[in-house]
């Protein structure tokens, strides 16, 4: 009996814990918080991933929380010091102080063949990797090909217009009526920013220029003062909406292609998550004449070749968490050419990981054939303005050069008086 | 006069249980008696009773309040704080923006006050006068109101639009179409701009509550009043406004205070901007703790902690120079 018994006990036993390790090893959640709820492609983008991830690896499940950006951030603060943060979230590289307090995860086991070695460099912090870089972008210039010619204006081979031309083109369109340029800061701190950066970028090269955004050259340094110069003869000649300061973000795509109507628009080339929407949904009009130039040749410039590269939305892993293989498992498995044509191709925006645009098809190849020639050649500078500076510097930049100076608000002289006196 | 004479001039009331008094309770159970008669007080179910309300009192006010000063002498970083004694404060007394965002919380809380409240006593004199339509009126004023500041601010975003906001397409109508901007992308309108708003938004409150003290007046001084041939205007002037004068003062200190904590509208409409013209205190707060890239909690707790004397110094100031007044008054 005692026999039975224990025999009885042995195997319940060993059923309870078989029961109980099943579906442990079934249920390894890893807790991913992102943002881009409202944009689809990218969504899709992820949650095809994590479908693929999960059916290579069945013992593992992702679970995704979508936000938009601002509050993301909000909860992330809150959850990363209660010590109750996801494993994996959304984060861009300008947000250093996730690395100064030690709340990321050191990447440096990942797979980082597959990834641009610029976008590791965005995420590198004292040597060490810290994020997987999903979006990058560069600043474009689209223009509505039709009004171009329309205004008998001929943009040449190179696709970039020397600075005499450029600002007949704001003329001819000022005179007919149109609005050269769309651009609007009603609820972003950085469009207006850049028409100055992208100009000082070209008038410094990228050794001046960071030295600029980093506080060791002065604002004051007569390069500076005279590019800025050049740029509110621009703005004088009425480049800008009159709208400019409430415009937001959506308006100046709806304003360019869509009402009433702009010759340009200076936007990130993230561009197409917008405007390759269907027209109903805000995207441009079926058979929009898109053309993609570069930004005008700056007077005097020591490099008009010279472009802004930005590493945007990335995936970091939190510091702490318990599922450190499966989180690194998870971003290999989104660290593959294969996976950077996908994003591509559904996206429409450039990606941190290796791509190849030639294998690019269908009906969005002719738009990666445009902006391959506009970044030929190109010699870039890794990283936004606003991604570069911090505390005060940033808030007088997003203050100064995003709005009041492109607004016309404030003179030249008073900008760089309050940049100057920032850092 | 003869009622409000009346009211100060009557005994002060003693305090509940005070010996040889009855307050509220003790007019059931009569008098209280002496704390030293032996009597055993219930002291676990007095306990019982404010242990909730304590609680909360302690977690949600009193902790928070502590904390937050305590956080404005340290470095407070996650995982680790770091005393840094005074140099918060000295950091606080010479940042330029932190001045900027007083002076505009300053103008808006000292000038807002002074048109809601005026425009609301015009609006509920001429409902207590049965304008026509007053019901209707009634209703419409007090709306805006019930609205939250995220859905008006938004809503004011477009009627400042420059190119089809209502405000630009009425002066153009009128000819005045040279007066017509950006009226919250330029520094020298923006926050003009947003007091009007709040007073679109709280004349009416301000006007229910005054016309429910008009209701409340006592008739026969009005009557009286008429009898002695007092037109409108001087009934106004010595009869009403000396009467409601205490409910106009609390509304006066209360959109004083709304105010000087105003976050929401700035915060959906400019952002503090165009260049800090309407930044206020509470937005600047945020930028520091959420925006500025740092998760530092101490510097914001210093600024938080410094506009809390501000604010209240501020209130027990307007208390102190209306209670002047009255004495003078009287």
């Amino acid at each position: 009996m005692r026999r039975l018994i224990a025999s009885l006990t042995a195997v319940a036993t060993a059923a309870f814990m078989l029961a109980a390790a099943a579906p442990a090893a079934a249920q390894t959640e890893v807790t991913l918080w992102t943002h881009w709820a409202a944009e689809k492609i990218k969504r899709d983008f992820v949650e095809d991933a994590i479908r693929r991830f999960e059916e290579k690896n069945p013992g593992v499940k992702i679970k995704a929380s979508w936000y938009e950006k601002t509050a993301l951030y909000a909860a992330l603060k809150t959850a990363l010091r209660a010590g109750q943060a996801p494993d994996i979230f959304y984060a861009e590289p300008d947000q250093v102080e996730y690395m100064e307090n030690g709340f990321l995860l050191d990447l440096s086991d990942l797979n980082w063949q597959n990834i641009e070695p610029w976008a590791k460099e965005a995420w590198s912090y004292k040597g060490k990797p810290y994020g997987f870089p999903l979006e990058a972008s560069t600043v474009e210039l689209y223009y509505n090909k039709k009004m171009v010619d329309e205004l008998g204006v001929k943009i040449p081979d190179s696709l970039q217009l020397s600075p005499d031309a450029f600002l007949d083109l704001v003329r001819r369109a000022k005179a007919k009526g149109w609005t050269p340029m769309s651009l609007g800061v009603g609820d972003r701190p950085f469009p207006g920013a850049y028409l100055t950066h992208e100009a000082l970028l070209k008038k410094l090269g990228t050794d001046d220029y960071d030295k600029l955004l980093k506080g060791k050259l002065p604002w004051s340094d007569p390069r500076v003062v005279d590019t800025l110069k050049w740029l509110r003869t621009l703005i004088d000649a009425g480049l800008l909406p009159t709208s400019f300061t409430s415009l937001k973000l959506g308006e100046a795509h709806t304003y360019f292609h869509t009402n009433p109507g702009a010759v340009m628009f200076l936007n990130g080339s993230w561009y197409t998550s917008r405007a390759f929407n269907p027209p109903d949904k805000g995207g441009q009009p079926k058979d929009f004449p898109l053309g993609v130039m570069k930004f005008p040749a700056v007077p005097g410039a020591a490099c008009n070749d010279c472009r802004t590269l930005s590493v945007q939305g990335s995936y970091v892993a939190n510091a702490d968490t318990k599922r450190k293989k499966e989180v690194l498992a998870f971003f290999n498995s989104m660290a593959s050419e294969e996976a950077g044509n996908r994003w591509l191709e559904n996206v429409l925006v450039q990606t941190g990981i290796k791509s190849d645009v030639s294998k690019i098809t269908g009906p969005n190849a002719e738009y990666f054939r445009l902006l391959a020639a506009t970044n030929k050649d190109a010699k870039y500078y890794f990283g936004a303005p606003s991604q570069i500076m911090q505390g005060k510097a940033k808030e007088v930049f997003t203050q100064v050069i995003n709005n009041a100076f492109p607004a016309g608000t404030i003179g030249v002289e008073d900008a760089v008086k309050q940049l100057q006196a920032s850092y | 006069m003869t009622s409000t004479a009346t009211l100060r001039e009557a005994p002060p009331v003693a305090p509940v249980g005070a010996p040889g008094q009855a307050g509220a309770t003790g007019a059931v159970r009569g008098p209280a008696p002496p704390p030293d008669d032996g009597v055993p007080r219930p002291y676990g179910t007095i306990l019982a009773f404010l242990l909730p309300a304590l609680t909360l009192y302690a977690a949600f006010t009193a902790y928070p309040f502590f904390r937050t000063l305590w956080n404005s002498f340290h470095k407070v970083l996650p995982r680790r704080s770091e005393f840094v004694g005074l140099e918060n404060y000295a950091t606080l007394a010479g940042d330029e923006l932190f001045w900027r965002a007083v002076r505009n919380t300053l103008i808006w809380a000292s000038t807002s006050p002074l048109f809601e409240v005026t425009i609301a006593l015009l609006l509920a004199l001429a409902l207590y006068a049965k304008v026509p339509g007053a019901r209707f009126f009634r209703v419409a004023w007090f709306t805006p109101v019930l609205m939250s500041y995220v859905v008006v601010g938004i809503l004011f975003v477009w009627i400042y639009n420059y190119d089809w906001g209502p405000v630009n397409a009425a002066l153009r109508w009128l000819g005045l179409g040279e007066l017509a901007r950006a009226w919250l992308g330029n520094p020298n309108t923006a926050l003009p701009a947003l007091i009007a708003v709040t007073t679109w938004m709280w004349t009416g409150f301000n006007m229910v509550v005054l016309l429910a003290a008009l209701h409340s007046l006592p008739k026969e001084v009005i009557e009286a009043a008429e009898l002695d041939n007092c037109g409108w205007g001087q009934k106004l002037v010595f009869v009403i406004l000396p009467l409601v004068r205490p409910t106009l003062l609390n509304l006066v200190v209360l959109s004083f205070i709304g105010k000087m904590k105003i976050f929401d509208l700035v915060w959906i409409t400019t952002k503090g901007g165009p260049l800090w013209s309407t930044e206020t205190v509470s937005t600047y707060v945020y930028k520091r703790a959420f925006e500025w890239s740092t998760f530092d909690l101490g510097y914001p707790s210093t600024i938080a902690t410094v506009w809390f004397v501000i604010v209240l110094a501020a209130v027990l100031t307007l208390t102190y120079a209306f209670r002047l007044r009255e004495k003078l008054e009287y």
